[in-house]
């Protein structure tokens, strides 16, 4: 069982060009990730290259982490899950099907940033259940498919101003339960 | 797209916040917002709560192991034929294109030649183990040389200096271990660090690192700024 300790500690080590502590922290991630890339990107072999550039990412920003205040696995999770959205983007933007969008950050709020606990697990899950199932549905779709406003207002049929001024809205209500 | 403002202050941040994470603002938008998240610490604490909470929408989705060939590939791409240390230091005198396998015995005694100019004469330090401990861009390069019997290691900084209102704080990794430090430079470029006994065996048979750390050095145990330089130790 690799602890969260256990991947501090990896990443530490990968920050001072530890090769050992690269391979420990790819057994023991690799598979959550490459689920990951292959949820968002849906395509084996885009999820392959994207899992590639995702460790070399990892491997070259390793001394960051230490000083970003997320938890390992969650900083881990969103550079993947950021990279693998760009992609997305960029396939749509290929192929006309979107407008440009905003490169993701690689989830480092800053040296400052204080160490976050995050809600206990599963609470995103409940308190996504306690909005409109449309709504719930909207915010997974931003976050695992990349779904831009102009993309869910064409989904679920509103005025652009209308979803996000309901999303905003759902994501203070979900804010408000992830708090309490 | 125009901004529905009907959030204030609190709520108003929050909604930013999760939309930044989610990658729901426009490019002017996200610019922005990260020109608030720069100056402002009640931004970057909604970020990171927003980004520890998504993330947990994460952990449902289930695990694939890729593909097995994979991990060597990455590795390939990250670590391409790395230059062992010693040819970099060849290189550096001139001499990589006359070298032989055969040659190695006249390599150790240049390389120990060479390290005996390094610092202040000192007859008792006889280096067996050395590292350079560089920068990819160079921009950074330290030689270190040990020497096993009076347990002293030997730094001469070649290039490179720490940033303005920081310091070089040089680590040791062994094996499975954490960093764990020799000590913060000084800024002379050449110093002999006494090895504590207890991390001489990690210094003939590890990394060495430099990172760049608050006057002082790292308050934490562990490098907490940028890792500028590493080298393995190797044996001459």
């Amino acid at each position: 069982m690799t602890t969260t300790a256990d991947i501090e500690a990896m990443i530490a080590r990968m920050a001072l060009g530890d090769r050992a502590a690269f391979s420990s922290l790819y057994a023991a991630t690799s598979a959550k990730l490459f689920g990951l890339c292959l949820r968002v990107l849906n395509n084996r072999a885009e999820a392959e290259d994207a899992l590639q550039e995702v460790f070399v990412k990892i491997w070259r920003n390793a001394s960051r982490y230490q000083v970003n205040g997320l938890s390992p696995m969650t900083w881990l999770i969103t550079v993947t899950r950021n990279h693998c959205i760009d992609r997305v983007r960029a396939r749509k933007a290929a192929t006309g099907d979107m407008e440009e969008a905003a490169d993701l950050a690689d989830a480092a709020p800053g040296p400052e940033a204080q160490a976050i606990a995050a809600s206990e697990k599963g609470r995103i899950d409940d308190c996504l259940s306690q909005l409109e199932p449309d709504r719930a549905d909207a915010v997974r779709r931003a976050y695992l498919e990349g779904d831009t406003y102009d993309e869910l207002a064409t989904r679920y049929r509103v005025p652009l101003n209308t979803i996000r001024t309901w999303l905003r809205r759902s994501l203070i209500k979900l804010r408000e339960c992830l708090s309490s | 797209m125009t901004d529905p403002t009907d959030l204030t202050g609190p709520e108003e941040a929050e909604a930013l916040a999760a939309e930044y994470a989610l990658g729901l603002l426009t490019p002017p938008e996200a610019r922005a917002f990260e020109d608030l998240l720069a100056v402002d610490p009640s931004f970057r604490e909604a970020y990171a709560r927003w980004t520890e909470d998504f993330a947990s929408l994460a952990e449902t989705v289930p695990e694939v192991a890729p593909p097995r060939d994979l991990q060597a590939r990455i590795e390939a791409d990250l670590f391409p034929a790395a230059a062992p240390a010693r040819q970099g230091w060849l290189q550096r005198l001139g001499l990589l294109p006359a070298m032989a396998a055969g040659l190695a015995a006249a390599v150790a005694v240049l390389v120990v030649l060479n390290l005996n100019i390094l610092g202040p004469q000192a007859p008792s330090f006889v280096p067996g183990y050395r590292a350079e401990v560089a920068a990819a861009d160079r921009s950074l390069i330290v030689a270190a040389a040990f020497d096993p019997a009076s347990g002293a290691l030997r730094i001469d900084r070649q290039a490179g200096a720490a940033p303005s209102g920081r310091v070089l704080q040089l680590w040791v990794i062994a094996g499975d271990q954490p960093p764990q430090s020799l000590g913060v430079l000084p800024d002379t470029a050449k110093t002999d660090i006494t090895v504590p006994q207890a991390l001489q065996a990690a210094v003939k048979d590890g990394t060495l690192a430099i990172s760049e750390e608050p006057p002082g050095g790292s308050p934490t145990g562990l490098p907490t700024g940028a890792v500028l330089a590493t080298g393995k130790v190797t044996a001459l």
